[in-house]
């Protein structure tokens, strides 16, 4: 049987119901979905990404996308959650681009599977932290204060 | 020589000035020798290039590697997707 595999870089809107609807077959009784938003006000101080950032507010961000190279790292990510859980039946991986604002979906990743003890928590979870690391999508930050390129920290090894 | 497309991202679309380029190479280019044509013709772009990457026919590429013929080559930062 051949599960779902959903995987793209999108300026559309996301539409979460309908992403999770390619992916829920009749044996799935679970789904495991992630999505992230831009998030307008940061109020902790920490690191992400590689940048130090303290609590300030964010107009915008800019997404942009190496979209060919973006889209065979996706399937790429999809073919290391099956491997890593060979239970999970689909696999929805989307990256919004273009120019995005506060409360508004950038990425989603969902996996489906029979029941949720499956390990589709931890499948969605690497999902989104693999994505981070080698899916080439970068975003501009637009705040109140000027523009900055936000720059990750990973540096792929060979083979990945 | 061949020639490779050469495409740019992010902070390096910035640094570099330009989206793309076309490049005539020897053959039996490594990306290492790649990196110092490239700093000779567009300067701005060596304070950069400690935290590059680069991709080759859309996979990560390593110094030691040879740059095949017709090459499609993306230089870019950290991704920072999400």
């Amino acid at each position: 049987m051949k599960f779902p595999t959903i995987f793209s870089i999108s300026e559309e809107e996301l539409d979460l119901n309908k992403l999770l609807d390619q992916i829920t077959l009749t044996s799935t009784g679970a789904a495991a979905i992630f999505t992230g938003m831009v998030r307008g006000r940061t109020t902790r101080t920490g690191k992400a990404q590689g940048i130090h950032y303290k609590p300030h507010e964010t107009d915008h961000l800019e997404y942009e996308a190496y979209k060919p190279m973006a889209e065979a790292k996706m399937l790429q990510v999809a073919e290391e959650i099956r491997e890593k859980w060979p239970t999970v039946e689909g696999i929805a991986i989307v990256q919004r681009i273009g120019k995005l604002y506060p409360r508004t979906p950038t990425v989603l990743i969902a996996c489906t599977a029979s029941h949720r003890d499956t390990g589709v928590f931890d499948a969605a979870r690497y999902g989104i932290d693999r994505l981070k690391e080698i899916v080439p999508v970068w975003k501009k930050e637009i705040t109140p204060e000027g523009d900055e390129w936000v720059e990750g920290e990973y540096f792929p090894k060979p083979g990945e | 020589m061949h020639k490779v497309k050469i495409m740019f991202f992010a902070t390096l679309r910035t640094r570099a000035e330009r989206r793309s380029m076309e490049l005539e190479i020897e053959n039996h280019l490594t990306v290492a020798g790649l990196k110092e044509i490239l700093i000779a013709q567009i300067p701005a772009l060596e304070a950069s290039l400690p935290s590059t990457l680069i991709s080759i026919n859309r996979e990560f590429a390593f110094d030691e590697e040879l740059i095949p013929e017709g090459a499609e080559i993306a230089l870019f930062p950290p991704v920072s997707g999400g």
